[in-house]
């Protein structure tokens, strides 16, 4: 069984003269919990509707458990995904609609996982209620329940926070929190920064159809920016951080020491505290992924890159 | 195949739409049948010998006078609904795309909702000959008729029975609903090439009103005999010439050339479409 559950290479998407997705090559390990960052208009969502088979792109090539994608392939089997707003039959009732999408590649609805996924839709009795009586946030949850049907090997969940209110938007980032707590492959695309930074262990920064960025949170915040750092003798700290490579200022701030980071990471900082005898008690960045985005952004842009998402 | 069939009609047969379109196809032919009892036998200068005169002598003739005003435009509109929203209707309600999500193959969703909306459009014309059929029969009783001819000069006339009736009436049914083939194949198409339910609707009713107002044009010559509803009414023929017009082997022939080449469009399209509904 291949580990590598999504790998894309060189992949394209153009719409005439417009460059949806521009060469982006990426690939998501078994078990990764993976963010697609972007502004709108970024390319997450074309990104995603190739993945799913819904597009053709237009260069590069894009595999699910190490198969080629192509329009209704058998791969999607083993995937659940939401791509933008979850659509469904307005004039069927949540259970008829999840039943029929279900029964529709030909498999019985015993074979599905209908408790777990109405379990997380939480719906109550108004799964038996037509779907257009639901508001935004019940059909979000329906898209839910619907992508866990197949117990999914690899879940797609595209801005799955958009059009709610807030206390929807709350609803659904716990529901997400719990899905990824589960051990599931998720690919997450969203252009809420808290939402990736809650959830994803990697991430991939896109912006005018291309990749700018990609690590782990915390390599991305921690790749420049500051730290605010609390040691047991601070004046020693200071003249042992002020004189090391890759560090900037040194300013105390409270009962600590905020440190500007050239290059290098968190860790080398511990490190080297710790490895001078120095007591560290408290390492946090002081920036966060939002600070990271958007300096991430105002240094990759691509002008020859489109809108299309 | 049939687990895509199931859900496509499951999806059609629980739409209001559906029933009332049903409810109006049932009531139209017994409205029809009501008025042309209480008119009676009394005849007024212009109204000639038509189906509907005829009809008052037997209720199994009804049903051919009634497919006569409905097959022009409401049962094509039926139809142009049905055909037209099969596909564009899910791009709409945004859940194309996650029919298309699943392991199904493209071409075989569209066959399944193309087959749907032709099941539908079989029940439309078959309940309208129906219930013109049981309103015809309980009002005017089911007898034999003799329809009055009237070539190169001469009266004459011939004799349908019950038999005949019924089996011719069942025929043009069948043409009827079968001359609806490239409406459904061209309805299918335009469903593809757009989000908008109404849009392929409006397209798919569009080419047939055109295509039969241009059959009017007798300066079009031949052209004409190509068009998909240059045959419709060809059928009209067993009931008020006594034969089987070779026209309804052509108009068979002409759905089916229709059939073939925009089903074959539509499935290569929507296979190599991008959705972005």
């Amino acid at each position: 069984m291949p580990d590598t559950v999504i790998a894309t290479e060189g992949l394209s998407k153009h719409f005439g003269a417009v460059r949806a997705v521009e060469n982006f090559s990426f690939s998501v390990e078994r078990g990764e919990v993976c963010g697609l960052l972007g502004p709108n208009g970024a390319g997450k969502s074309t990104t995603l509707r190739i993945l799913m088979g819904l597009e053709r792109p237009s260069g590069g090539s894009v595999q699910l458990f190490g198969r080629p994608v192509t329009p209704g392939c058998r791969e999607l089997a083993r995937v659940g995904a939401m791509v933008e707003q979850a659509g469904f039959v307005p004039h069927l009732s949540g259970m008829v609609n999840l039943r029929l999408w279900w029964e529709a590649a030909g498999t019985r609805l015993a074979s599905a996982d209908l408790d777990g996924a109405l379990h997380v839709a939480d719906l109550g009795d108004a799964i038996h209620r037509k779907v257009r009586t639901y508001s935004q946030g019940m059909k979000q949850r329906l898209g839910f329940a619907r992508l866990l049907l197949g117990r999914p090997e690899l879940l797609v969940i595209d801005e799955p926070t958009n059009g709610l209110d807030p206390a929807e938007i709350r609803e659904i980032r716990e529901l997400i929190t719990r899905l990824t707590a589960h051990g599931a492959t998720v690919l997450l695309s969203s252009h809420h920064l808290s939402e990736v930074e809650q959830t994803c262990s990697q991430v991939l920064v896109m912006n005018h159809g291309h990749l700018v960025a990609s690590g782990t949170v915390s390599e991305l915040i921690g790749s420049g920016g500051s730290v605010y750092i609390e040691v047991d003798d601070r004046a020693r700290a200071h003249d042992l951080l002020a004189g090391m490579p890759g560090v900037g200022a040194v300013h105390a701030q409270g009962d600590g020491l905020v440190v500007d980071l050239r290059r290098g990471q968190r860790s080398d900082l511990a490190a080297a505290i710790t490895a001078s005898g120095l007591r560290l008690e408290t390492i946090m960045p002081t920036q966060r992924l939002e600070d990271a985005f958007l300096e991430l952004l105002d240094g990759g842009d691509h002008p020859g890159a489109g809108d299309e998402s | 195949m049939i687990a895509l069939v199931r859900t496509e009609l499951t999806k059609a047969v629980r739409r209001t739409r559906t029933y009332v379109i049903w409810l109006g196809l049932v009531a139209l032919p017994l409205l029809i049948v009501v008025a042309i009892h209480a008119r009676g036998n009394r005849r007024r200068r212009g109204e000639g010998e038509g189906l509907f005169r005829l009809a008052q002598q037997s209720g199994l003739l009804v049903p051919a006078a009634v497919l006569t005003v409905t097959s022009g435009f409401l049962l094509v509109v039926v139809a142009g609904t049905f055909a037209g929203d099969s596909v564009a209707g899910d791009a709409a309600w945004g859940n194309l795309r996650y029919l298309l999500m699943r392991p199904v193959p493209r071409g075989r969703l569209l066959v399944a909702k193309a087959f749907v909306a032709g099941v539908l459009i079989w029940v439309c014309t078959i309940l309208v000959a129906l219930a013109g059929l049981i309103g015809g029969v309980v009002l005017f009783g089911s007898h034999a008729v003799t329809v009055p001819t009237f070539v190169s000069g001469v009266f004459g006339g011939f004799r349908l029975s019950e038999t005949a009736l019924v089996v011719r009436v069942a025929l043009s049914t069948a043409y009827v609903a079968f001359g609806l083939t490239a409406l459904l194949a061209m309805g299918t198409l335009f469903s593809t090439l757009t989000d908008s339910a109404a849009g392929a609707v409006g397209a798919t009713i569009g080419v047939y009103v055109a295509s039969e107002i241009l059959d009017g044009i007798p300066q079009l010559g031949e052209l004409r005999y190509g068009f998909p509803t240059h045959y419709l009414d060809a059928w009209q023929s067993m009931f008020t010439q006594n034969h089987y017009s070779s026209d309804m082997v052509t108009g068979v022939i002409v759905q089916l050339v229709y059939f073939f080449v925009f089903g074959a469009v539509a499935i290569v399209w929507f296979r190599r479409q991008d959705i972005r509904s």
